[in-house]
Order: structure tokens, then sequence, then C-alpha cells
């Protein structure tokens, strides 16, 4: 046979179904095998795989191969997962192409067209790989430093963690106080802890560490820079004078949290009725009352039925619904409201048995370990559950019996439909959680905010709590509904995180920046002009190899943002992306239009 | 008969930026709404890097359409969305003087979860394309 010039290994996924059961997997093989540049080609049930890594491996080792293609799910999955597997091979990272043909061919199209354009793809990115060269990643130093924003539970255990790795930790917090939302949460489901305690520890461990600087009242005006050397401006709130001050810092931990929903006027007779309250008001209530009597009272009355509504700002459906004025509408479920309701009515039944509860439903909804048991704590415990449908929800309305100021109507799911209604003297809705409202920092640091407007890591199983752009992570409640417990888990992988990217003093990022071909160049200086960053490419004068001195383009690698303004405009084509090359993206044209693989 | 009248297919060229356009391709894909197989998605960092010369030699070589799916203002490169609206002002013009239908070159932003607009600019080129057939450019010009 006679000996390739290049040896290109493409594998191709079956992703279990995901791509098998619309494109041919074995079609695409024999097809690329033909492809010129091409030695091996092979398939797998999961090329994500310890088995499917190995085949790369061994035909590296063996010299079979010496650049590879795998055609499988979207790059942003997997990509990291096969340059690791070409690394643990002895050989360079950099040697890499990916072929999406799973989201971009797979789950879109189907039968032959989806086949051939299986094929297609993998012939371009093949084309792009023979191009590829070993490159070496940039070093950047980096400060030693970190800062996390917000002073919640999530903020004070993530500055914790980090500062217990030795490196030295800004805390800020916008209100006075540390604390976030525990400030205001009492006994806390599922065990009971008194959340003031375990705020106490924390705040008295945060504040007693000499790694750690807190600005409460504070809050963050701009960022800017790059992994391993951001730079913050701070705006003190007691400052009169407004003077901005300035933090260097290493990494950045977002940890700014969420609110409680406000119910709208009306909503549940909210705002409408003074008896209509929140979770988080009874919760308030619960914690500040004394009485000794055996039952509830509020604001001096005697509480003899309350009704607890759930799911309110919470698991919205559009069109049922009314959206905010700004348009949104909360789809998605706040997984904390249920554990904490069921809390209070057990903490109400067990102290004020003469306090009846009724609590009106969409779904119980009590995830995670030990929280099962609290919703049969309340049934032991006698609260009377009844269960509505979104489309008709439970009616609140004014009671003409002068014992009951109000009276709830639900038709009852748990008994066949049957409309019943209940007489009330405190209504409590179990309001949801939303995201604080960070979209001018998340807009300044270029942060992904998801359609439910929580902050978006990467992905929750390959990279959690870290963003796509390098040296910013996020933890708690900034990213989704969770209770303190999840917040801190967050907290904890987001600090280890940090901690690891900072820990050698410097940060290796990726060689995807632009190289000058010395022999091209002829000096002419039209990159330098349409550079977009400053400091990243300059006119230097250098000696030639006649001895004679010429001006030719270099490159500062860490300043370079890869973004190819440069490679556009020389006339020699003597300036070009490492990786993304424009010769690459010509090649990969080629293989597009020659119809060579497509049958 | 040229080579490019051989060809029956319209082939549209896909310009997506990797932090915008190319993941709001891929959240198409995970939704599984289904649109025209003859798109061929290149991931680029920003469309400032292909020069005046890469449009034309795309056309010469069969390409039927090109999307350029940029991040628009939310451009992580800041300065480059600039120079690429002025170097596609002077395709354009060039476009024109080469008779070729300017609707066979278009520019647009697409975000991560901008799925409807993703499948109404591939619909909308797709349909442009099919109405035009391939471009019959003179590869000398």
């Amino acid at each position: 046979m006679e000996e390739k010039k290049n040896k290109v290994g493409v594998y191709i996924c079956y992703c279990g179904g995901n791509i098998s059961d619309h494109v041919d997997v074995e079609e695409v093989r024999n097809r690329a095998l033909k492809l010129p540049d091409v030695t091996v080609a092979r398939t797998n049930m999961f090329m994500c795989s310890d088995p499917g890594q190995e085949m790369i491996i061994e035909d590296l080792k063996s010299g079979k191969i010496d650049r590879v293609v795998v055609a499988s799910c979207a790059p942003s999955l997997h990509e990291t997962t096969f340059r690791g597997a070409i690394e643990r091979a002895g050989s360079n990272p950099f040697i890499y192409e990916h072929a999406n043909i799973r989201e971009q061919v797979s789950w879109v199209h189907h039968g032959d067209p989806a086949t051939d354009k299986a094929a297609i793809l993998i012939a371009s990115a093949t084309a792009k790989a023979k191009h590829l060269k070993p490159l070496a990643p940039i070093h950047v130093d980096a400060k030693r430093h970190a800062t996390v924003i917000g002073g919640g539970i999530a903020g004070i255990k993530t500055a914790l963690d980090i500062a217990g790795q030795g490196i030295d930790v800004t805390l800020i917090e916008r209100s006075p106080l540390l604390g976030g939302q525990l400030n205001s949460l009492g006994q806390l489901a599922p065990y009971g802890d008194h959340a003031s305690d375990i705020l106490k520890e924390l705040i008295d461990q945060v504040t007693g560490h000499t790694a750690i600087t807190i600005h409460t009242n504070t809050k963050v005006e701009a960022v800017s820079g790059y992994v391993g050397n951001f730079s913050l401006n701070l705006l003190k709130k007691s400052d009169p004078e407004n003077i901005p001050l300035t933090l260097d810092t290493g990494a950045i931990v977002m940890a700014t949290g969420s609110v409680s929903y406000t119910p709208f006027k009306g909503e549940y007779g909210f705002g409408q009725y003074e008896s209509v309250i929140t979770l988080p008001e009874l919760i308030r209530l619960l914690k500040a009352n004394t009485s000794s009597r055996s039952m509830l009272e509020v604001n001096g009355k005697p509480i003899k039925n309350m009704v607890m509504i759930h799911c309110v700002g919470s698991r919205q459906i559009p069109g049922i619904h009314p959206p905010k004025e700004n348009g949104t509408l909360n789809e998605y479920c706040s997984r904390t409201c249920c554990s904490a309701m069921l809390n209070a009515a057990n903490q109400i039944r067990e102290t004020f048995p003469e306090t009846s509860i009724y609590e009106m439903y969409r779904d119980i909804r009590t995830y995670g370990r030990g929280q099962e048991e609290l919703y049969m704590q309340a049934s032991a415990n006698k609260v009377v559950f009844m269960r509505y449908e979104a489309d008709e929800p439970p009616e609140v309305s004014k009671n003409d019996d002068p014992d009951y100021p109000l009276q709830v109507r639900i038709k009852d799911g748990l008994t066949f439909n049957e409309s019943l209604t209940v007489p009330a003297d405190l209504v409590v809705l179990a309001t949801g959680i939303e995201p604080n409202d960070v979209t001018n920092l998340a807009s300044q640091m270029k942060l992904p905010i998801g359609t439910d407007r929580f902050l978006l890591e990467v992905h929750p199983k390959l990279r959690p709590v870290e963003f796509p752009i390098t040296g910013i992570f996020l933890a708690g409640t900034c990213q989704a509904p969770m209770d303190s417990g999840e917040a801190c888990n967050a907290a904890g992988a987001a600090a280890v995180k940090a901690s690891a990217l900072l820990s050698k003093g410097y940060i290796e990022l990726d060689p995807f920046v632009a190289e000058v071909d010395t022999d091209k160049c002829q000096g002419h200086g039209a990159c330098v002009e349409a550079c977009i960053k400053e400091g990243a490419l300059t006119l230097m004068e250098v000696i030639n190899p006649d001895g004679n001195p010429v001006k030719q383009a270099q490159v500062t690698p860490a300043m370079c943002l890869g973004c190819g303004a440069c490679a556009a405009v020389c006339p020699e084509g003597a300036i070009d992306i490492n990786g993304w090359a424009l010769k690459q993206y010509e090649d990969m044209v080629d293989a597009i239009v020659s119809d060579s693989v497509a049958v | 008969m040229s080579p490019q009248a051989e060809k029956e297919d319209n082939k549209i060229l896909i310009l997506a930026t990797e932090t915008c356009a190319y993941p709001g391709a891929d959240s198409v894909g995970q939704a599984h709404s289904p649109y025209p197989a003859n798109t061929y998605i290149l991931r680029v960092r920003a469309p400032v890097l292909f020069p005046e010369s890469f449009y034309f030699d795309c056309f010469k070589k069969g390409i039927s359409g090109i999307i350029i799916m940029s991040c628009g203002e939310e451009c992580p490169y800041d300065g480059a969305y600039k120079a690429l609206a002025k170097r596609l002002d002077a395709v354009y013009k060039k476009m024109k003087e080469m008779a070729i239908d300017l609707r066979r070159l278009r520019l647009t932003a697409i975000c991560t979860v901008c799925n409807r607009a993703f499948l109404k600019e591939v619909n909308d080129m797709d349909k442009s394309v099919r109405e035009l057939g391939p471009p019959l450019v003179n590869p000398s010009l």
C-alpha cells in the first residue's frame, strides 16, 4: 500500500443510537476511508467511553495516524475529552479536529441526506486536520488572589474554601450584611438546624480569616482584564466622594444569589387582603413568635384555619399565567418551596396544635435526602392536602363569616374534582426563587444568561460551576433554585476550581493566536493597522538573513485575541491564526463543494 | 458544461461564531428542530478573518449562498464587527458589479438560544438559493 503523506485517523461515534438512528455510521466510515489523507477510520458505540478513547491512543502510539478527527456530538461537550486522550498517547493535543454530526446532523436531518452530510463534514474536518500542527500553550502569569461577588452562604463558603488553599480572597457584598437569604430563614428543612446558628459560625470564620478581605455595602462597577489578571472597580456606598476602589484579581466567582418572588396585586388576594402573606413572611413571624399558646397568633389574632398555596411564581405556563411587565415568566420549578412549606406546616402543627392547615398543591416535590419524610410527617400531623391544576387555581375571596375573614375555593383533584370551600384566617403563598438581576455585570464579563434569567454554567455535568470565560466561576442560587446545602456544594466546587487555576501562579492558555510567517512578511504593516487589540501586534525592526535591517510584524501571544482581523488584510498571506487558519477554511470549503464522499 | 452546472444541489455555507451562533446551531439540534440538509456550518472565531476574496472564491467554487452568523452586538472581539461590516459593504458592491444576486450573502446575528432566528435565516436562504440556482461566476474574474 502506498504510504500516505498525511495520516489522519477518523473516529465516528454511534452515540448509542443518537447518531446511528439517522446516520448510516458504517457507510460514513467506508466513505471516510477513501479520503486521500485518511489512514484509519473506526466507529464506536460511545467514542467518549474509555474503549473509544483507547482506539485513538493505540493508533497514535503505533504510528498509524498523526492527526485525529472525531465525529460525534457538539465540540463544546467532548473536544477537551479527546484532546486529553491524544495527550495521554504522548502526542500534542492540538492535532485534533472535531466534526459535529449529532447536534448539527442526526438531530436535525434524517435518512440519506443525514448520512451524506455527515460524510461531507468529516471530509471537511479532515481537510482542516491535515494543516494542523503541534502547538504549545501560552504562559500567562496569574495573581494568586480570587474575588467572590456576593456574600450569601454560597459566597461565604466559596471564600472560606479558597482561603483554605492559601490563596487571598476578597468577598464583596452589596448590602450592609453578610448572609444573604439565610438572614430571613428560620429552622431549615429537613433537619431543623437554625439558619442563624449556621450563619453565625460561617460569618465568624470568614471575618476572622486573615486571608479574606470583606467589603460590605459595596458594588462592583466595572470588570476588565483576562484570566489571572482581572481588574475590578468597586464603589463603596458609604464613601461620600464615590471614589472607586481598584482590585486586581486572578479569578472571579459569581455568587450573586436570588430573591423571593413578589406576587402581583390580586394574585391569590395578595396586596388586597392583609391576611394573605408570603412564605418568607410566615417564616419571619414564626421566628419572632414567643407565644406559648396552643394556637398560632398573627398580629395578635389567633389563626384557626391556615391555607398554604404552593407554586406561586413558579412553574408558570404561557397562556395561563400572566407575564410580568418586562415579559418574563418563571416556567421553572423553584424546588425548595415544597419542603419549606411542609417544614413550616410541621412546625406549626407541632407547636400550635389548634391551628389547622390546608395545603393546596399542584405536585409535591420533596426531592433530596430527608425531605420526603417531611411530607409523611405532615400527613401524620393531620395537615389536609388538596390538589389543584394550573389552569384552575384556588380562588381567594372575602368571607362574610366574622370568624374567618377569607375563604379559599378549590376544585380538589384528590376528591375527584369536588368543589370545596375552606374558610381561612391566614393564607400563605409559597413564593418561588428568582435570580438577582446581574445583567450589567454579566454583559461586561460576557457571561451567558439562560432564558430563565439564571446564570448559565458551561455544562451541568461536564463543566459544572464554570463559565465559558476562563477564570470566572459561579455558585449558589444565581445558577438555579437550590437549597442552602446545595448552594454550599456548588460553592465547594467553584472554590476548588478557582484554587486549582491559581495554585501555580501561572496559567496556560489555548495557543489559538496569530503567528507571522517571517519568510513571507514584507513589513507592510496592514495587519498592525487592522489589529483590534492594542499591544497585540507591532511592527519591529529585525535583521534579515542577509544582515540588513527590515520591518516585520510581531505578535504578543498573551495579548492576541485570535480574531483573525490581521489575516484578512495581509497581501502576502504572511499572518494567520494557529488552529483556525484561513488556509484551513479554504480547504474545508473545497471539501464541501467536492461531492466525492456524498454518493 | 461547466463544473458548477453539473451539480444539482444548492449548498449553503454558514460561518458561525464559536461563542454565539455555533452554540446557537447546537441549541437548534438539542431542540430536534429540522432544517434543510444543504447547510454546512463552519465554526469560526470571528468572521473578520475572511478577506473579500474568500467570498468570491466560495461562489466560484459553487457555493450557492453564504450566511454569516455573527454575535452582532455581543461580539467578544471589540471592534471586529465594525471591520467586518465595512468589509461586507465592499463585498456587496463588488457582487453588484459582478451581477451576483445580493441575496446570496447574508450577515445576521444569532445568539446561543436564538433557535427561531436560526431556522428563519436558514429557510430564507434555502428558498433564495433554490430560486436562484448555483452561481455562475466567471472563474477568471
